[in-house]
């Protein structure tokens, strides 16, 4: 039954070992160079000054090949479970059920149940391990680069620390847990819909609505998020006026300066000594370009701010949850699957 | 004929519409909100102090849901015609191989040639319809964004005539999908078999759009060069490097809106500049304006080969041009291929 699952799988085990080879070159060809930047920029064993040496290092990299490789790492480690889901497991078992093979499959010495299980088993493996060779060669290719961000600072259009979503899900272990749940996900797919095609498709549409619906809703709330409440001083440095400047107004809120490098912000507002939010139409202090007649306006006030933010600490503690949240995902669905083939007539 | 590539086709246009009509509504939701902003930052009669004011709209949206979106719009502009080169050309015909119907589809009054001509013309239209929907809404949506960027100058949401936003605005998407579609039905032509029919899809359109902007879309018009005296007080990067002394430097520019190729410092005999550092550059107790002063005085110029916000449109067209053409190649390839197979 090994050997059976091997054979039908050595396509696409050959194809993805030959894209991790090549992309494992190209790593090992551009990191050294990558790592020897971040030391030059001495940032390896800086005390005073972080930030500014950390923005010194993010400007050399930024433009260059090295950015351009750092993007696509983020994208391949978003597209691999995904692939994995769609081209691994949708095809599994639907293309059985579609060429009608499954009644010369399911009819040898090997029970249908075995059968599933050990094809599960065997490429699940493999998609595990996929993604988590992938992810160990590009966490640890763009290590100087999430060390930089995480100095604080803003250096980049996003700043891409990797606690906040883009980075978080390409990181770490967590791409292990959704490349199982995809692989699981495409199966179960393919056993309910019995065709290839459709099966592939629901497989995209449902991974991706997963993978945009756990960092918006489920995973800022894993852990309750801390929260900071402080006076907020307005002549500081950092206060972030936002609303109209222009002649016609509009809702004026203002946003305090806050340092905990690395922490995932999830919302920073500004409350009023009765306790709502601060949001009013804009008053003639600050309406056109006054700069310290607005700010002695929001020093009036007596604002609070309010940040609710994950800190920089919990990356691994969220990672563990997550991955081990979707392979317990993975393996209800494997059951469901298994369970689907064994009561099915053929 | 065209009711049966129609009724074979159904399930796929009714999806791709629903999808088309979820990303308006999403779109509606949030552009109008967008627009208003854009007006009060006085952005839209502004005459001096552009940049000022751009910025200041720029830094509004940042970190907003409107950020979210205009990314969130960038990647759906890439991955659509992929998609559609994946679900909708590679198992046009490969399906009909692998599951044996292409005896009985050859075996009615219409030509085989003329089947497939059918259904590649009239699928392909509905990609070009698709994607040239989805490119105009959200053209039009983030309009006020590339406004803003177009003034603001440099470092802002980068500069749409440059890679990975030239690919995402205008016309050009378009073109990848026509192409995406041919490459689809001409590998499952080729191959006979929808999944790995899919897969090389899939890796010979990425390549595709990875080597594009890198080796060919910087040359479809020869770029712009430009020299200028180097002026190391306001040199952008000046990096000493201390075995060897080696100095390289960057001068600063100023081309609103524009791709910068290569941005290179020469020596009046017309090589790169590399050094070697006088010690007024590299001795810590020299201050920096020595070693400003001695960069000055070697008469270093400053080459920068650009490609022009102006040519935005001519670079869209051309790139439109050559996918399309790449397109009928493919498209005519197989129908070729199927009129000369035995069954």
């Amino acid at each position: 039954m090994i050997w059976l699952a091997w054979r039908q799988f050595r396509a696409q085990s050959i194809a993805a070992a030959a894209v991790l080879a090549l992309l494992a070159i190209v790593l090992a060809a551009t990191g050294p160079h990558l790592a020897s930047l971040y030391n030059g920029a001495g940032l390896s064993d800086c005390h005073a000054n972080c930030i500014a040496l950390a923005g010194n290092f993010v400007a050399q990299f930024e433009g260059s090949y090295i950015g351009s490789l750092y993007y696509l790492g983020v994208v391949l480690m978003y597209l691999t479970p995904a692939l994995i889901g769609i081209f691994w497991g949708a095809p599994l078992i639907s293309r059985e059920l579609e060429t009608g093979t499954f009644r010369l499959a399911w009819n040898q010495s090997v029970t249908r149940t075995r059968w599933t299980l050990t094809k599960l088993g065997l490429i699940g493996l493999a998609s595990v391990a996929t993604a988590g060779l992938l992810s160990l060669a590009i966490s640890w290719w763009a290590s100087p680069i999430d060390a930089a961000f995480q100095f604080g600072g803003q250096y980049t259009p996003v700043s891409f620390i990797r606690m906040s979503p883009p980075i978080f899900d390409a990181r770490g272990v967590v791409p292990l847990g959704y490349a199982a749940f995809a692989f699981a996900l495409g199966v179960t797919a393919g056993v309910v819909l019995r065709r290839t095609l459709p099966a592939m498709a629901v497989t995209l549409v449902l991974f991706a609505a997963v993978q945009i619906l756990v960092p918006v809703f489920i995973r800022p709330n894993i852990i309750p998020p801390d929260q900071i409440i402080a006076p907020l001083i307005a002549p500081s440095a950092g206060l972030t006026i936002r609303g109209s400047q222009g002649t016609t107004g509009g809702v004026l809120t203002v946003q305090g300066d806050f340092s905990k490098p690395g922490a995932w912000i999830l919302s920073d507002q500004s409350i009023t000594p009765a306790g709502h939010v601060f949001a009013v139409p804009a008053t003639q202090a600050c309406l056109g370009n006054k700069g310290q007649a607005c700010m002695n306006w929001i020093a009036r006030q007596h604002l609070r701010q309010l940040v609710t933010y994950q800190p920089a600490s919990r990356f691994w503690p969220l990672q563990w949850i997550e991955t081990a949240f979707y392979f317990a995902l993975a393996a209800v669905l494997c059951a469901l699957c298994t369970w689907q083939i064994r009561r099915r007539n053929p | 004929m065209i009711w049966l590539s129609w009724r074979q086709f159904r399930t796929q246009a009714i999806v791709a519409g629903a999808a088309l009509v979820a990303v308006a509504i999403a779109l509606l939701a949030t552009g109008p909100h967008l627009a208003a902003m854009f007006d009060n930052s006085g952005l839209a009669t502004c005459r001096t102090g552009c940049a000022t004011d751009a910025n200041n709209f720029i830094n509004q949206v940042r970190g907003t849901n409107a950020d979210l979106i205009f990314f969130g719009g960038i990647i759906l502009l890439y991955l659509v015609p992929a998609l559609i080169g994946l679900f909708w050309g590679a198992p046009m015909v490969a399906r009909e191989f692998e599951a044996g119907t292409f005896r009985l589809a050859w075996n009615q009054s219409v030509t085989r040639s003329r089947w497939v001509a059918v259904k590649l013309g009239l699928i392909s239209l509905a990609a070009l319809a698709t994607t040239g929907l989805l490119s105009l809404m959200i053209s039009l949506w983030s309009g006020p964004l590339y406004q803003a960027a177009q003034k603001a100058g440099q470092n802002t949401f980068n500069n749409k005539i440059g890679p990975p936003l030239f690919g995402a605005t205008g016309i050009a998407p378009v073109g990848y999908a026509a192409f995406a579609f041919a490459l689809g039905v001409t590998a499952g032509v080729l191959i006979r078999r929808t999944i790995p029919a899919m897969a090389v899809t899939l890796v010979i359109f990425a390549a595709v759009q990875i080597l594009m902007p890198i080796l060919i879309q910087p040359h479809l018009i020869p770029p712009v060069q430009a020299t200028a005296p180097f002026n190391a007080n306001q040199a952008n990067e000046i990096m000493i490097t201390s075995p060897g002394n080696t100095i390289t430097v960057v001068g600063n520019y100023s081309h609103p809106g524009a791709w910068i190729l290569s941005n290179k410092t020469i020596t009046p005999s017309g090589r790169v500049f590399t050094g070697p550092a006088a010690r007024a550059c590299t001795s810590s107790s020299a201050a920096p304006q020595q070693c400003s002063n001695w960069l000055n005085s070697l008469h270093l110029r400053q080459l920068i080969s650009y490609q022009p916000a102006s040519r935005f449109w001519p670079l869209q067209w051309l790139e439109l041009g050559i996918y399309l053409v790449l397109a009928v190649g493919l498209g005519w390839l197989s129908v070729w291929q199927v009129r000369r197979r035995r069954a």
